[in-house]
């Protein structure tokens, strides 16, 4: 068995006035095809103003991260690091990192995903934003072949 | 000229293989790819008569640079080519530029992809209807997005005047979309008949085994070697297709072994799709054999495990073995230190090897092992026709020990739960007694 940090950030897409994100970091004993034990899960949330770019992305992961006692490798998704090779990537990081490799290791990102996706929603429903969402989603509904204009709209007023 | 159209369709084509790399990627990975790349054109038996690479992001154009375009025409040319065969894909638009300049420069080939090149090997593997409807899907799913296109470069001298050519390119990609609706329906009834075995296997007890891995992993010869067949089985790509399932015992318990298809890297999203059945019959396997070819160096074993795992992470839910095959050409200390390696990747492992036989031992006791348990039950069938005809069954579905023969045939008999739970069915139509 193996401890794994397996890190998810979900909410990389703009909504209202920014990019309301979430990470979750979950510390796991994995082996190549299962998850034996859920050690301990951090989870933080990330408001930015314009699309995160890598380094942003480098430091999102390195902070939820770093608040996780059991220490192990850092799993990520690959595309959560733009597709970029793993040889440059791991330097950017302090601590050990490497994308999804075993059934193992997707099944504890998959974990992560769920945390940060189900993290999200709950704080956009506390903070009433999933409703502003909503009216939004029927403007577009109601504009019907005319969505996608009013999506360009939108990215011009940004 | 039709920009598809195959030159000089013989036994042996010369063929050119182009590989365009980013810069910055991995060099030894590249290689690696370059490698298996041209392993594949083995299994066509084409002759690989050069090998053009490129650093350089893709151009819109040629995908690889326009001078290096230029330089593969004379080259094509010069060796008599019938082949340009590409590791990327490239759009219709690229395809009809590179034969553009092909035939400019006095060369006769055609230009294709890496995607047309395994549809082709495919083609020509493919032996039964169902596998040769799934190519065919495979191959319309590929033409679809580029049948506009297609038509038009096709009939580009044919323009008759301004908007002269929608009805051709419209009726064309109709025909395509009407082919892949009627293939769909056909294979569903395939399908259908497919996991209809499938679900009477599984009620019937039959513990599936399915042999999964890397292509030219060496499935073939581990299954031959477990089933005692003559399968063909070659050192080449893709050279099973078509799932081959036969009956092994094990601990006196006949299990069901399925050699299947391999997996390649970046396989095509149509090729997975038209194969989906296939892969199935691995993803409701009870067990998976995970076959490695342990003699390649470190990192290409785990390109190879990660792609598998890929593969089978999301569907399969069976347990695996992770079968490390051809490993009697290392000695214990180098194989110790591969597996520390790839630790995180391998579960399960068993040494063997299926050429030899080393291992083999092991790797039965090992499935053996996880064979689901068998529930006992003591069964009295009346010794008559009726009573001998339901014995029979108890022979086909389990294990019969040891039978008294009296007024009443009384053995114990060893079966899966889903078997002893039609047991009673069995004995109320012969009045027999548990």
């Amino acid at each position: 068995m193996f401890t794994v940090i397996a890190v998810d950030i979900s909410g990389r897409h703009r909504i209202d006035a920014g990019y309301y994100m979430v990470c979750a970091a979950a510390s796991v004993e994995i082996t190549p095809t299962s998850i034996e034990k859920i050690n301990e899960i951090n989870t933080e949330a990330f408001l930015f103003s314009k699309p995160p770019e890598l380094l942003d992305i480098v430091k999102i992961i390195e902070n939820t991260a770093a608040k996780i006692k059991k220490k192990g490798a850092l799993i990520v998704e690959r595309g959560d690091l733009f597709n970029l090779d793993e040889n440059l990537s791991k330097p950017m990081f302090t601590q050990e990192i490497r994308y999804q490799e075993s059934i193992g290791e997707r099944k504890a990102i998959e974990l992560a995903h769920y945390v940060s996706l189900s993290t999200r929603n709950l704080l956009l429903k506390e903070t009433g934003l999933d409703i502003r969402i909503h009216e939004n989603d029927e403007d577009n509904i109601d504009a019907g072949d005319n969505a996608d204009d009013n999506n360009k709209d939108g990215a011009d007023v940004e | 000229m039709n920009p598809y159209q195959e030159a000089g369709e013989d036994a042996h084509r010369n063929v050119i293989l182009v590989m365009r790399t980013d810069p910055d990627s991995d060099a030894e990975d590249n290689q690696r790819k370059l490698q298996e790349f041209s392993e594949l054109t083995k299994a066509l038996n084409d002759k690989v008569v050069d090998v053009i690479t490129q650093e350089r992001y893709p151009d819109r154009k040629y995908n690889v640079g326009s001078g290096k375009a230029k330089e593969l025409a004379i080259v094509a040319r010069d060796k008599k080519a019938n082949r340009i065969i590409f590791y990327d894909p490239l759009s219709t638009s690229q395809i009809y530029n590179i034969s553009k300049l092909c035939s400019e420069a006095g060369a006769n080939c055609r230009v294709m992809d890496r995607f047309q090149l395994i549809l082709d090997i495919f083609a020509q593997r493919a032996t039964t209807h169902r596998s040769k409807l799934q190519v065919e899907l495979a191959r319309l799913r590929y033409e679809l997005p580029n049948a506009r296109i297609l038509v038009s470069l096709s009939k580009k001298e044919e323009r008759a005047g301004w908007g002269g050519l929608g009805d051709y390119e419209d009726s064309y990609e109709q025909d395509i979309k009407k082919r892949i609706a009627r293939i769909n329906t056909e294979l569903k009834k395939a399908d259908l008949e497919e996991e209809a075995r499938r679900v009477y296997r599984h009620k019937n007890g039959f513990f599936i085994v399915s042999l999964a891995g890397y292509t030219n992993a060496g499935k073939s010869t581990l299954f031959n070697a477990l089933v005692d067949e003559q399968t063909e089985s070659k050192d080449m790509f893709f050279t099973t297709l078509i799932p081959k399932t036969r009956a092994l015992i094990i601990n006196k318990r006949k299990i069901l072994l399925t050699d299947t298809v391999g997996f390649i890297e970046d396989l095509p999203h149509f090729l997975v799709d038209a194969f989906r059945s296939t892969l199935e019959g691995i993803y409701f396997s009870d067990m998976i054999l995970l076959v490695v070819d342990f003699s390649e160096p470190t990192e290409h074993i785990r390109k190879k495990l990660m792609i598998s795992h890929e593969t089978l992470w999301e569907k399969s839910t069976s347990n695996i073995i992770t079968v490390l095959n051809k490993s009697e050409t290392m000695k214990p200390a180098e194989r110790k230190k591969k597996l520390e390696e790839l630790s995180h990747l391998i579960y399960n492992p068993i040494f063997i090897s299926a050429k030899t036989g080393m291992g083999m031992p092991d790797l039965m006791n090992e499935i053996g092992m996880c064979l689901p348990p068998l529930v006992t039950q003591t069964i009295s069938l009346p010794n008559n026709e009726s009573g001998a005809a339901a014995l029979s069954w108890f022979y086909d579905n389990g294990l019969v020990e040891e039978i008294l023969y009296g007024k009443y045939m009384t053995f114990d008999f060893s079966a899966t739960e889903d078997v002893m739970a039609k047991v009673n069915d069995i004995i109320s139509k012969t009045q027999a007694t548990l």
